[in-house]
C-alpha cells in the first residue's frame, strides 16, 4: 500500500476536498493583495499561512487577517 | 417586520462580503466529505503508521465511523466556528458607529437583533444541513450497511443547539464592546454546560446533550425521548437569551 494508493482509491472523495481548498486558497490570496493593510502581522505572514497551512491558513486570514472595508 | 426585513438584506450583504457565507459553506461542505472520508481511510493509514506488524485484525470501517466524524467536526468545530464568524455580529456595528443613522431614522433596535439572528439561523441551517446531506449520500454510497438506523433523527439535536449557540453569541457581542466577547461568552457557556454534566441529576436537561448524543442517536442506543427534556431547555434558552439580548440592546449607547 502507498499513499498513491490512497489517492486514487478514494477519488470522488478526494478531487472536491482539493478542488475546494483550492478555490478557498486563491480566493484569500486575492483577498489579501487586494488590500492596502492586513490586521494582526503582514502580508508575508498570512500569505505562508494560507499557503501552507490548509485550509486553516485561509479561514484564519478572513477572519483575523481581512481588513474589514 | 417590514423593519427587520430591511435589516436583512443589509445583512445578507455584509455576509457575503465579509466571506462568512464563503468560509461556513467551505468549511461545512469539507466536513460532509471528510467525515466518509477519514472512516474508509483510517484502516489504510494504520496499516501505512504500523506497517504489517499489527498483532490483531482490523475491524472493517462502517457507516457508523463516518458519523462518528461528522458529529465529532460539526459539534467540536462546527459551532466554534460558527461562534467566532458572528462574534463581533453587534459589537463591531456598536464601536464602528455604523448603526446610529439607521436607529435614528427610525429602526427599531429589536430589528437590528432580529435580523441579525435570523440571518445566522438560516446560514446555519444551511451550513449543517448540506454537510449533513453531503455525508449522508457519500454514507450510503460507501457503507451500505445497517449500523445507523436512525441517519435522519441525530441531526435535528445538532440544529437546535445551533439556534441557542447563536442566541448566546448575539448576547455576548451586545454585552461586551470587543470583536472576540461573543466568542469568549459563548465558549464560556459551553464550558459550563460541559462542567455541569458531571452533575448526574441535570444531565438529561442539558443543552450539551444535543450535541454529544448524536452517535447513539445514529445506532439507536438511545431513544430521542431520552433527550427531550434537553430540547426543551435548549428552546426556552434561546427565546429567553434573545430577549435579554434585545433588552439589553435597547438599553446600549450607540
Amino acid at each position: 500500500m502507498h499513499n498513491s494508493d490512497l489517492f486514487f482509491n478514494n477519488l470522488p472523495l478526494v478531487v472536491p476536498l482539493m478542488l475546494l481548498e483550492l478555490g478557498l486558497l486563491v480566493a484569500a490570496l486575492v483577498s489579501l493583495y487586494r488590500r492596502k493593510t492586513v490586521r494582526h502581522g503582514n502580508r508575508l505572514i498570512w500569505t505562508l499561512a494560507i499557503v501552507l497551512v490548509q485550509p486553516f491558513g485561509a479561514i484564519a486570514y478572513f477572519i483575523f487577517g481581512r481588513e474589514v472595508d | 417586520m417590514q423593519a427587520t426585513m430591511t435589516f436583512w438584506h443589509k445583512e445578507w450583504l455584509a455576509a457575503w462580503r465579509n466571506y462568512h457565507v464563503l468560509i461556513l459553506a467551505v468549511v461545512f461542505v469539507i466536513f460532509g466529505i471528510e467525515a466518509p472520508l477519514m472512516a474508509k481511510l483510517m484502516p489504510d493509514l494504520m496499516k501505512l503508521a504500523l506497517g504489517n506488524q499489527l498483532p490483531i485484525k482490523l475491524p472493517q470501517p462502517t457507516s457508523s465511523d463516518s458519523w462518528q466524524q461528522f458529529y465529532k467536526n460539526t459539534s467540536q468545530i462546527g459551532i466554534f466556528l460558527l461562534a467566532l464568524i458572528f462574534s463581533g455580529s453587534v459589537s463591531q456595528e456598536v464601536s464602528s458607529g455604523t448603526l446610529v443613522n439607521l436607529v435614528t431614522k427610525g429602526l427599531p433596535r429589536y430589528a437590528v437583533i432580529m435580523a441579525k439572528y435570523l440571518v445566522a439561523v438560516v446560514q446555519w441551517v444551511i451550513a449543517i444541513g448540506g454537510s449533513f446531506l453531503i455525508t449522508w449520500g457519500y454514507t450510503a454510497y460507501y457503507f451500505p450497511d445497517d449500523k445507523s438506523p436512525h441517519v435522519w433523527l441525530a441531526i435535528w439535536p445538532v440544529l437546535l443547539f445551533g439556534l441557542f449557540f447563536i442566541a448566546v453569541v448575539l448576547l455576548g457581542s451586545t454585552l461586551i464592546n470587543s470583536n472576540y466577547a461573543g466568542f469568549l461568552v459563548a465558549a464560556l457557556v459551553f464550558a459550563g454546560l460541559a462542567l455541569l454534566n458531571y452533575v448526574k441529576a441535570v444531565k438529561r436537561w442539558n443543552p450539551l446533550a444535543l450535541v454529544t448524543d448524536n452517535l447513539d442517536l445514529v445506532r439507536g442506543t438511545e431513544k430521542i425521548t431520552h433527550i427531550l427534556p434537553a430540547c426543551g431547555v435548549t428552546v426556552v434558552a434561546a427565546l429567553v437569551i434573545l430577549g435579554v439580548t434585545i433588552w439589553t440592546f435597547n438599553r446600549k449607547r450607540l
